[in-house]
């Protein structure tokens, strides 16, 4: 009798060594290996599951000795019962860990293309007011109201319209795009088809990152597995969906940039109005939002919007994907309704700090994000408490920084950071980062002047005012409140 | 020998405009890199100018003018990396392949490089080989990490 076992094939599991399990435990006569999607309890890869009496056990950081005890059912934890997981409200990710990536018949049993079934049983102004009453909205960072973007596309006179995911997940510190594109991407085609159908775009793209190789394969046979199941063609209008990769470059994300990247060119930022929604790729009417957006509207279509209106906080409803990384004990993914404050989900889920290490400080939203002491963990996790506190959530991203870190040299990586990136296009964040930089180059050498603070903040204020982008715009934010917050560190160098 | 690199574009990136990013990526998924002798002749191949080609080249990080070594070694510097003290991962690098980054070594074998994150943050620090993602990398481990490639 054979057992079958799930391994995650995630970049993670596998980088947490989940594939020497897999090859160690192939051949072997007793074991049916399925690789399946990750659950994001990241920690506690690499993870090995199976059947039980009521739903799967777990074996977590399993190591190759363990396969006896797994086949003999000894020890292994019920999923239910792993509080990281548990203690979820997950919409998103319900099903990841559960099943195989590209297997159509697995996503069809876990109730894949219901949302679509359901948009095409509507007319296209129905899936917009359907996403209306959900007040999804987008998750990439700027979280502006998705059925507003939607609704002027539509409203453009009809023609060549393109639907387009940012797959340019480059901020660090977040990883939610590249677990849908490995682990269900059928669920990320299926938000672009409803997409598609609602402006009437009979195009796509997904631009993914080059840092993602196994994301980028994986969504591409996806969509050839769709098309040869008939899925891109709905309605008799066949929708052609296209896997384009970058190059490297941050500001891409940047939804102008990104369309200028895919065009072919640098990836310099356009001035906006025109939004996309009205001239976008190749001067056409496009949606550009990110992968976890895509991903969200067919559980809206599915189960209604007053459904998923129904979690969260009054201007943020649904749920928050947020992402634990850095020196926290349990780092992985955690969806949860908008409004938990900070503190619970550092202690909830990522279970404090890592063995030995003590907290000093929190970045949430990516390298443009603020940075919080442990005195201002009692912020909610949502759009308006942040927009109060002057601060974004951006795409999700929480990395904790322990008490060795040097805030100085931290602000220094982050303007870097930026001087690097930045696409040149105005001269706010092409010059001021690099000024910026050189600012903190020299506090850190101990060769910092009096009123170098005063002019890192005035510095600060105009790349906030005058940049064309919020790579400029934001990327003052982590290093003035690493100043306000750690003042002595600066001081005293 | 040149017009052997521009058959390596596609058609579908042969456009009007055609698509100059695709086009690069396209000769460097063939040599692993992008010759600089490439950005006349695709200027020209592609009716544009040599400047629209040298700043498309000139732009994006991921294009590579120089042959890399055998292995391409890339240690991340995100932010979870940075605060898991993934600088003495590149500390603990640099020192077993002396070599710094941007470098190769004499031998050809690898090119020491880093990358802005790779989303493999909830198992820091990373360090990337060729396309091998490796988490929970210490300095100690480096030199069983290098081992078995040659």
């Amino acid at each position: 009798m054979t057992t079958r076992l799930y391994i995650s094939n995630d970049t993670s599991a596998r980088a947490a060594r989940a594939d020497r399990l897999a090859e160690a435990w192939e051949g072997d006569a007793r074991v049916e290996l399925v690789r399946t999607s990750s659950r994001g309890a990241f920690f506690l890869e690499p993870l090995v599951e199976r059947e039980g009496p009521e739903g799967r056990l777990a074996w977590p950081l399993a190591r190759r000795e363990d396969l006896t005890r797994i086949l003999a059912g000894e020890g292994g934890v019920a999923i239910g019962k792993i509080p990281f997981l548990a203690q979820q409200h997950r919409i998103t990710f319900a099903d990841f860990g559960q099943a195989a990536p590209l297997s159509l018949a697995d996503f069809r049993a876990h109730g894949g293309w219901s949302g679509l079934h359901r948009a095409l049983s509507l007319d296209p102004q129905e899936i917009i007011d359907e996403l209306n009453i959900s007040r999804l909205r987008g998750r990439g960072g700027a979280a502006f109201p998705v059925w507003r973007k939607w609704q002027v596309a539509k409203d453009q006179p009809s023609g060549v319209k393109y639907v387009v995911a940012n797959a340019d997940e480059g901020d660090a510190g977040t990883y939610c795009d590249r677990m849908i594109m490995e682990g269900e991407p059928f669920r990320l085609i299926e938000g672009m088809l409803i997409c598609g159908r609602a402006i009437g775009a009979d195009l796509g793209y997904v631009y993914c990152r080059h840092e993602y190789p196994t994301a980028f394969h994986t969504i591409r046979e996806a969509v050839a597995l769709a098309q040869a199941a008939g899925m891109l063609d709905q309605d008799g209008r066949h929708f052609q969906l296209d896997i384009v990769q970058g190059a490297g470059s941050y500001v891409c994300g940047e939804e102008t940039a990104l369309l200028e990247s895919l065009e072919g060119r640098r990836g310099e930022v356009r001035a906006k109005p025109p939004y996309p929604a009205i001239a976008g790729l190749n001067c056409r009417p496009t949606i550009v939002s990110n992968v976890l957006t895509f991903a969200t509207v067919p559980s809206i279509l599915a189960k209604g919007g007053e459904w998923y209106a129904a979690h969260g906080t009054e201007t943020s409803r649904g749920t928050v994907v947020l992402q634990l990384g850095g020196r926290v004990k349990q780092p992985g993914l955690v969806e949860i309704p908008f409004g938990a404050t900070l503190e619970e989900v550092l202690h909830r889920f990522g279970g404090g700090m890592a063995p030995g290490a003590r907290f000093k400080a929190i970045q949430v939203g990516g390298p443009l994000g603020s940075l919080f002491s442990e005195s201002h963990l009692g912020i909610r996790l949502c759009y308006e408490a942040f927009a109060d506190a002057g601060a974004i959530l951006g795409h999700g991203g929480i990395v904790v920084y322990d008490e060795e870190t040097d805030m100085v040299e931290l602000a220094r990586h982050y303007m870097a950071f930026v001087a690097d990136e930045s696409c040149g296009k105005c001269t706010p964040c092409r010059i001021g980062s690099v000024r910026g930089r050189e600012i903190l180059e020299r506090i850190q050498t101990g060769q910092g002047r009096a009123g170098d603070l005063v002019l890192l903040r005035d510095l600060g204020e105009t790349m906030k005012a005058t940049s064309l982008c919020a790579l400029g715009g934001r990327a003052p934010y982590p290093v003035l409140t690493a100043i306000e917050q750690f003042p002595n560190e600066f001081r005293k160098k | 020998m040149r017009q052997a690199k521009l058959n390596l574009v596609p058609h579908r990136w042969r456009t009007s405009p055609p698509n100059i990013l695709q086009s690069l990526l396209a000769v460097q998924a063939h040599l692993g890199y992008v010759p600089t002798d490439v950005a006349p002749e695709m200027a020209r191949a592609l009716q544009v100018t040599e400047a629209d080609v040298a700043g498309v080249l000139s732009f994006y990080p991921d294009l590579h003018l120089r042959q890399a070594g055998r292995h391409r070694v890339r240690v991340c510097v995100g932010e979870s990396c940075v605060a898991n003290h993934g600088s003495r991962v590149l500390t603990a690098l640099a020192e077993e392949l002396r070599i710094g980054l941007g470098a190769t070594t004499p031998d050809k074998r690898f090119t020491l490089e880093r990358v802005y994150c790779v989303g493999n943050c909830a198992v820091s620090p990373t360090v990337v080989i060729d396309d091998q993602v490796h988490g929970r990398v210490t300095p100690s481990d480096i030199p069983t990490l290098l081992s078995p490639y040659k």
